[in-house]
């Protein structure tokens, strides 16, 4: 009681973000009871009627579905590894730069494309890849004919996972460089006085000190495993590529919102949210085990 | 996705008209208020239960919309449609206050409204698709209008309606009672043309293709011949763009020319008589094969562009403006737009209209039985349904020859920011023949004083800009656009007329609203066509459209044929 007592401010400061969280994060999940109604948007969650799991076996029964859980994995799968190597590289090698003035010009360059939203570049990227783009134009100087990007369904994904790290790079790549430099400088000291070279001092010094960033990234992006990035492929893709590219969210999109079948589309959230929840279960858990890291 | 196309086709069909209207204020500027003026006090005496009486209170209406820029250059900046000045002018004829929940752009308008109705916050008066009517016509949502609609509906609204001997408001119609007023048009403004250009035919020493492999054979000579004469390999035959069957630059009238009907520019299938008697899917039928297998072949030899799976319709326009395309496959409408780009960019560019050509011969188009994208309906909450239909028949009264003078863009009437918006549906053959009546007589003005004023006048004033080659107006792509399109003999509704006449064309038999099915199953299913036939375009092996048959038909295209024949059955109009 004497504890509570001394910590009522602290409670009472939270209480504005607790408040923003249930309205906005708890609140709108009671609508998730749509995914077990024939919802009909007019007689709202009370009066429609309810099917069970019917909408569940449905959705898992189009024959679109295997495909684009398949798509969606590949393309997420591959992003979050590109997210975290390709960050690491350019942290490791911008951190041996010796001139301020580069460092941070490249800084810079790198971070740029992400603030900018994919409605702006989806379309650059399509104008690059196209037939008549720079792109082509270098495929064409190489004396090869030019290559259909954006309608092959394999280079298609290619450039949707490229381009995202491409734009997205930046973030990573700063969280990386801000925890090298908390590295205490009088390790690298000790390492020179004992012969090791620049390669050793990284091996041995810089990966092991930001291991512990490398893994909370890692954890927090386990829990978009299902978001392939809907934004950009809506953007981007074609009934062509369809096959190799049509993610959950783009099917929940256009089954939600052009179809009007709210419970269906309620379904598959629902699923993806357990799903999702169970990965950062795991890795959370796996990241305490084996790291001792923990955020609670 | 596919379900806003009928509603595209009519926002770009008002674009067209707009085009004609955007030059209203010519002429006759001194007479400016006093004829507007007459008209007011007139509705002001008017008996109180009339079609334009004046509300004593005022009464409010909520409306929503998805709007476009105001295409008149005229239009006062920063202008927003609640300050469009219709408004004002309904006030102060009915007393009547428009309040808009929300405004949006249009290409916003669909997802807005699907959230609207998701939450239950549906306004006053409701412009809707036929699907969305469906929805809430089931759920009880919608007004009965029979009554109102006999009592204040005015003589030109009763007029338009029954001008297709009811049918269209019987499509809209349940039990006896009326939920929505549709804004219909004639059907045969769907048929099917193929726009081509002569001088490219003429500088290759070519003649009008009549059959599939006369036109084979131009769009090849249009890719390898040189057609523009400028020395460089850079035309292609045909444009196209990524949605297959859509309002335009499409393959819609292509497959007629096999005699196969997959489509009326929605993505569902068509629906024609088989020989049995029953409807079935144009989508599947052989026939369509053969044309896709020519889809193919062309796309290979370079006579579609290599890219067209990525062109949406405004690439494709860019690409005819800037002639590099010579062939389109489209309605009457091209020259009044995107043709006359063309014709201002390039002086020699010179596109004729010719039927679809088939396997033998000039080909059928597929016509639709009805042709109504928008329909106009009221919440069943509203106090005031019958403020709709007086809203219609103010918004037929302001087309009359007095009014012509107060409604200036520089004053700020955006007449395509107003609803309901009721059309007559026999506009077109109105203005071909009231036109065509006065150049006969070499009349200076219009002399017809009718509702129709406006819209006869401001098509014969390009005509005659057209005909002395004044530019004073408009460029001379404009004025030769709103000839063409509308007046010439051989032009887009003059050609279309003929085939109206001639009988060559197919019915698409189904009217009706989307199926249980085709509701549930639609999306899916356009995907999967759209899917199978551009890879085919592309290159796939001819048995794709077979696998692509099976697959339509279990994954629910069986179903929605049974619904279809159920509805012809019972509910169509024989």
């Amino acid at each position: 009681m004497k504890l509570l007592r001394k910590e009522f401010p602290l409670h009472l400061m939270l209480l504005p973000g607790v408040i923003l969280t249930v309205i906005y994060a708890y609140g709108p999940m009671a609508g998730l009871v749509m995914a077990f109604q024939q919802f009909e948007p007019l007689s709202g969650f009370f009066k429609s009627e309810w099917v069970g799991f019917d909408n569940f076996t449905y959705v898992f029964n189009l024959p679109d579905f295997n495909q684009v859980l398949w798509n969606t994995i590949v393309i997420s799968l591959f992003k979050m590894v590109l997210f975290l190597v390709v960050p690491l590289i350019l942290a490791l090698l911008l951190n041996e730069v010796t001139r301020r003035w580069f460092s941070r010009f490249i800084q810079s360059a790198i971070f740029l494309p992400f603030f900018l939203s994919w409605t702006v570049l989806g379309g650059v990227v399509i104008e690059l890849f196209s037939m008549d783009g720079p792109v082509n134009g270098i495929v064409k100087s190489l004396g090869s004919e030019p290559i259909m990007f954006m309608l092959n369904n394999d280079w298609f994904r290619g450039i949707i996972i490229g381009s995202d790290v491409w734009k997205g790079m930046g973030y990573n790549m700063i969280v990386m460089l801000a925890a090298i430099t908390g590295i205490n400088a009088t390790l690298y000291e000790a390492a020179e006085v004992d012969g090791a070279g620049k390669w050793k001092q990284m091996v041995h010094i810089t990966l092991p000190g930001i291991a512990p960033i490398i893994i909370l990234l890692s954890v927090l992006s386990l829990g978009n495993v299902l978001n392939a990035g809907f934004e950009q492929i809506l953007i981007m893709y074609n009934p062509t590529v369809y096959e190799g590219a049509d993610v959950i969210d783009t099917f929940v999109y256009r089954l939600g919102m052009f179809s009007q079948q709210f419970g269906p589309a309620a379904a598959v959230g629902l699923f993806k949210s357990v799903i999702s929840l169970g990965l950062v279960s795991i890795t959370y858990y796996a990241a305490y085990k084996y790291n001792n890291y923990r955020i609670f | 996705m596919k379900a806003s196309n009928a509603f595209k086709m009519m926002l770009l069909l008002s674009m067209v008209i707009t085009a004609f209207t955007a030059c209203s204020g010519k002429g006759s500027d001194q007479t400016d208020s006093g004829a507007a003026k007459s008209g007011e006090s007139k509705t002001e005496t008017a008996a109180p239960e009339g079609p334009l009486s004046k509300y004593a209170e005022p009464v409010e209406v909520t409306e929503v919309m998805g709007f476009r820029p105001a295409e008149d250059p005229r239009t006062p900046k920063g202008l927003t449609p609640d300050k469009n000045a219709y408004l004002q002018q309904l006030k102060d004829m009915l007393n009547i206050d428009v309040k808009y929940k929300w405004t949006v752009p249009s290409d916003q308008y669909e997802q807005k409204f699907a959230l609207a109705m998701a939450s239950g916050d549906l306004p006053d008066i409701l412009e809707l698709g036929q699907k969305d009517y469906e929805k809430l016509r089931k759920q009880d949502m919608l007004a009965d209008l029979s009554e109102v609609y006999q009592k204040y509906a005015s003589p030109e609204l009763k007029k338009y309606m029954e001008s297709d001997g009811g049918f269209s408001m019987k499509v809209f119609s349940k039990d006896g009672k009326q939920y929505g007023i549709p804004s219909f048009e004639d059907p045969f403004l769907s048929t099917q043309l193929l726009w081509i250009r002569k001088d490219w035919l003429d500088n290759l020493k070519l003649e009008p293709p009549k059959t599939m492999d006369e036109l084979d054979k131009v769009a090849e000579a249009f890719v390898k011949n040189d057609p523009d004469q400028n020395g460089k390999a850079d035309t292609y035959g045909v444009a196209l763009q990524k949605t297959l069957f859509f309002w335009g630059f499409d393959v819609r009238g292509f497959f007629n020319g096999f005699g196969a009907y997959p489509s009326v520019g929605d993505a569902q299938s068509a629906w024609i008589k088989g020989s049995d008697g029953k409807l079935v899917p144009g989508l599947i039928q052989p026939e369509m094969k053969q044309g896709l297998s020519m889809l193919q072949s062309w796309y290979q030899r370079g006579i579609l562009n290599k890219e067209f799976a990525l062109k949406d319709e405004n690439k494709v326009v860019e690409d005819i403006t800037a002639g590099k395309v010579g062939i389109s496959y489209g309605e009457w409408w091209y020259p009044a737009w995107p043709l006359n780009l063309n014709v201002d960019k390039d002086p020699k560019a010179n596109w004729i209209a010719i039927q679809i050509p088939s396997l033998s011969g000039p080909g059928k188009s597929l016509v639709p039985k009805l042709r109504s994208g928008r329909v106009y309906a009221v919440n069943k909450n509203m106090k005031n349904p019958e403020a709709a239909i007086k809203m219609m028949n103010f918004y037929i009264e302001m087309g009359k020859k007095k009014y012509t003078d107060t409604l200036r863009p520089e004053k700020g009437f955006v007449y395509n920011w107003f609803n309901p918006r009721i059309y007559n549906p026999a506009q077109i053959e109105t203005i071909y023949t009231e036109v065509n009546k006065a150049l006969e007589a070499k009349q200076q003005e219009i002399t017809l004083d009718d509702e129709n004023y406006t819209l006869v006048k401001d098509v014969y004033n390009y005509v005659k800009d057209y005909q002395s080659g004044s530019t004073k107006i408009a460029s001379k792509g404009t004025n030769w656009g709103g000839y063409f399109s509308r007046v010439a003999e051989n032009g887009g509704w003059g050609l279309t007329r003929q085939i109206k006449q001639n009988q060559a064309f197919v019915n698409n038999e189904f009217y009706g609203i989307p199926t249980a099915t085709q509701v549930e199953k639609g999306s899916q299913l356009d995907k999967l066509m759209q899917e199978t036939f551009t890879k085919i375009i592309l290159g796939a092996p001819m048995d794709e459209f077979d696998k692509f048959v099976t697959s339509w038909k279990t994954l629910g295209g069986d179903k929605i044929t049974e619904e279809v024949n159920a509805w012809y059955n019972e509910q169509a109009v024989k």
